[in-house]
């Protein structure tokens, strides 16, 4: 059986800012509802990477495709591709003016145009489904990190998103925070979502990445299976990387 | 002899005087809203990082800042006819100046407000695909807007006083209209202790008002 065409697939992207190179040729493919985890120290590009491909960040060099649609260069529909691929980020970014109810609301009502009805209806679900409805009218500044991701995550969701992309969601969340969040990214990767994960748990990779991609100063340098990359990494850098996140964590 | 004081004069007078006010709070409510709309496109210009729109705003702004308001409204009252052959009553050569004087001043306060909304709430509302005139509406503008209310309404107080400088050209305000009642009256002293009592009375706890939103936004934050 021949493979499916890439549902995400980038070539040779390049990213400079200024002087600084942070990414030289990146090759990737996502292949429809797989979940790809990111790795690799910080510095490495990983960010920079998922900015680049939803054009928060304006890639240097470099195609994208999406759906075998190029989203790189001029007279792309920048408002519409982002639509397609939500994103949640490392900062809290909650919109503080507004409850995490109206906080879902907010994309479908100003941007898909959708009547307040149908949009409360759609948030309300999308809260269930992240375990917050009881938290709908609550104010961003009254929810925990843990809290304020789950709300960010069925924001993103109300778009109804063909990709998911995540960057380092609970690096900023306290330790014991951190479970909630990842079984709701856990919960979606199972009801197949493509998603593309930047993280430094390891353990989510392990448990559900169907592929691990290891960065390092801004190129791939290796990817394949959770088992392998984890157990039986070829590169001496990312069994470094590894060890030095197991001692980390001691 | 000492000098004998004649309030009763100023206070027969006060009709007259409040007429004036009329027209001072109508400038001040005027100018305010010039303020208000041109004030947010000078800042908008100069924000959009299109130099063809930021730099001649930039100038406008820093032209109205650094000059003196009495120097301002002449020079629109009676230069302005003279190059632009542009004549206006002095009521709107006052409105003019005072409203882009205003203005000057409220675009640094737009500017300060949106910039103080950190990036990360721009980059959420792109990433739903908002554009960038959403995200300015719906995202940024909501949340600067509290944080510009004290400085505005703190403008506000201060333009009602300096409406007063429009006396300089004779606009029929409450500062004109005294100039006229002391002459008329030959009571200066009483006439002009009896309006800055007025301008005291009207201020002041508009003045109270302004420091208890500094106060609440501070605890906000």
């Amino acid at each position: 059986m021949a493979p499916a065409p890439p549902f995400l697939r980038v070539e040779q992207l390049h990213k400079r800012f200024g002087e600084l190179h942070v990414l030289r040729g990146i090759d990737l493919e996502v292949a429809r509802g797989d979940v790809v985890v990111v790795i690799g120290p910080s510095g490495s590009g990983k960010s920079s990477l998922l900015k680049c491909l939803n054009r928060l960040e304006e890639p240097s060099a470099g195609r994208i495709f999406l759906d075998g649609e190029e989203v790189t260069g001029a007279g792309v529909d920048l408002p519409r591709l982002r639509r397609r691929m939500g994103m949640v980020f490392q900062h809290l970014n909650l919109f503080p003016h507004m409850s995490a109810l109206e906080n879902v609301m907010e994309g479908p009502r100003t941007v898909l145009g959708l009547s307040r009805r149908e949009a409360e209806h759609g948030a309300r679900a999308l809260l269930d489904r992240v375990s917050l409805a009881d938290k709908a009218d609550a104010r961003p500044v009254e929810l925990s990190g843990g809290q304020q991701q789950r709300v960010a995550i069925a924001r993103a969701l109300a778009m109804e998103p063909a990709v998911m992309l995540f960057d380092e969601v609970t690096s900023a969340l306290d330790p014991e925070l951190v479970g909630e969040v990842l079984s709701v990214m856990k919960q979606l990767a199972d009801d197949g979502m493509t998603m593309l994960v930047v993280t430094h748990e390891m353990s989510f990779g392990r448990r559900v990445a169907d592929r691990v991609v290891m960065m390092d100063q801004g190129v791939i340098i290796e990817q394949g299976p959770p088992e392998r990359i984890f157990m039986r990494a070829e590169h001496e850098r990312t069994r470094r990387f590894l060890q030095q996140l197991a001692w980390d964590g001691d | 002899m000492s000098y004998q004081w004649r309030f009763d004069v100023a206070v027969d007078n006060l009709p007259v005087l409040l007429e004036g006010l009329g027209h001072t709070l109508l400038l001040t409510a005027l100018a305010m809203a010039i303020g208000l709309v041109v004030g947010l496109a000078l800042a908008l210009m100069r924000l959009s990082g299109w130099r063809a729109l930021a730099l001649p705003a930039y100038l406008l702004v820093e032209t109205f800042r650094t000059t003196p308001l009495l120097v301002q409204i002449i020079w629109v009252y009676s230069v302005l006819p003279l190059t632009v052959g542009l004549t206006l009553s002095p009521f709107f050569s006052g409105l003019v100046a005072l409203g882009l004087n205003v203005a000057a001043f409220m675009s640094e306060i737009y500017r300060a407000g949106i910039t103080s909304v950190s990036a990360t709430q721009t980059h959420a509302a792109l990433a739903l695909g908002m554009t960038r005139s959403q995200v300015l509406r719906r995202i940024v503008l909501p949340q600067a807007l509290l944080r510009m209310v004290p400085p505005m309404a703190a403008t506000w107080v201060s333009l009602f006083k300096d409406t007063s400088v429009l006396a300089v050209i004779g606009v029929a305000e409450m500062m004109t209209q005294a100039r006229i009642i002391a002459s008329d009256t030959y009571r200066p002293l009483e006439i002009y202790t009896l309006v800055a009592v007025v301008y005291f009375v009207i201020t002041y706890p508009q003045s109270l008002g302004v420091d208890r939103l500094f106060a609440r936004n501070r605890v906000k934050e």
